[in-house]
């Protein structure tokens, strides 16, 4: 199914202008906008994107965004989608640019941030909820689940190579399967 | 003009093909700028990581549009603000393609399958790094288990939970409740 260049625009600009705090904030938003509301992907294809968009140079958010746009139209799709994501933020910027510093220093604006913080962790653990039933469904992937959610949260490993041993370990378990079916046969 | 215009392609250029791992991996890359060319200074580098924070955008995408904004106007901006995002364009178009190409081998799928559980750990790992370092206190904490809970029984779209916790942090800090 190809979807229309300009729904595609639109979703990404919306998620573009929701995108606050840090860019992981976009896999909420996707989930939310393209997995449930739309369903053009699954929440599966989502946490793939991610694994990729981690391992790879560039900002993650980005990364995420065009291999989305690309599954959904091709060249044009993960282009359209890049540019609805950023758009948001140039503007802001260049409406900003000269207001920064008075706004960013007041005590109200700071308050609202603090509360958008919680929003945005909320959002992060709803999203974390559904791919976690989509993506943790066997002992293969349990086993990688945990291995990775240790090694990301108690060593300094980077996210990069953390997804790589991942891969690998995909590879080795195909290779005895394999190994196993040679026996039987 | 020209000269500048080139040298902040290839500056932004450079950062989107050399920063690797998300959240504040373009910061070092940031700083270099600063001190090299001062399109910047690294006072402005700190407020905008303040900024970052309430602007929509990931940070490298904003430093970008700030540096070339700040140097030479609207083209400028939009220039480093392609040029920090042109490098991943490039990089997902070819992996996309080559993992469609291998897509059949019985390895490459069973390594894509792997990359599922993975991705969903690591995120899982930054919600929980995110919890510990956000300064939640107390009452943040307290209405962030309300809004999962009361998940379970109806999701709200997430510009309402945006919405709302903005409200709530305004009118929290408006009676000195939190204190951030």
């Amino acid at each position: 199914m190809q979807n229309s260049i300009f729904s595609i625009f639109k979703v990404f600009f919306k998620v573009g202008l929701l995108l606050l705090g840090g860019g992981y904030v976009i896999l909420p938003l996707l989930q939310s906008e393209l997995v449930e509301k739309k369903g053009w992907i699954t929440s599966e294809e989502l946490c793939e994107y991610y694994a990729l968009s981690t391992s790879l140079p560039g900002i993650i958010a980005v990364n995420t965004a065009i291999f989305t746009g690309r599954k959904l139209a091709g060249s044009k799709g993960a282009f359209v989608s890049v540019m609805g994501v950023i758009m948001p933020a140039f503007l802001a910027i260049i409406l900003l640019a000269s207001l920064f510093e008075e706004i960013v220093y007041m005590k109200s604006v700071q308050n609202i941030f603090w509360g958008v913080g919680i929003g945005v962790i909320t959002l992060l653990f709803l999203a974390i909820k559904e791919m976690w039933g989509k993506c943790v469904t066997d002992k293969f992937s349990t086993i990688i689940y945990i291995l990775c959610l240790i090694l990301a949260l108690f060593t300094k490993i980077s996210p990069a190579l953390i997804v790589i041993l991942a891969l690998l370990i995909g590879i080795i378990s195909q290779k005895i399967k394999n190994e196993r079916m040679k026996k039987y046969d | 003009m020209i000269k500048l215009f080139v040298q902040l392609f290839f500056q932004f250029f450079h950062i989107g093909v050399f920063s690797f791992g998300g959240g504040y991996a373009t910061l070092p890359f940031l700083y270099e700028i600063a001190e090299k060319f001062h399109w910047y200074s690294t006072r402005q580098l700190t407020d905008m990581l303040a900024i970052s924070s309430i602007t929509p955008g990931p940070i490298g995408v904003n430093m970008a549009t700030f540096a070339g904004f700040s140097t030479s106007g609207i083209l400028g901006a939009l220039i480093a603000t392609i040029a920090i995002v042109l490098p991943s364009l490039i990089i997902v178009t070819i992996t996309s393609k080559i993992i469609d190409k291998f897509k059949t081998n019985l390895y490459v799928k069973n390594a894509v399958r792997a990359l599922k559980p993975a991705g969903c750990a690591l995120l899982s790992a930054v919600g929980i790094k995110l919890i510990f370092s956000s300064h939640l206190h107390l009452l943040g904490i307290l209405i962030l288990v309300t809004f999962i809970s009361t998940s379970f029984i109806k999701k709200y779209d997430p510009l309402f939970y945006l919405g709302i916790s903005a409200i709530i942090g305004f009118c929290l800090g408006y009676f000195h409740l939190i204190g951030v």
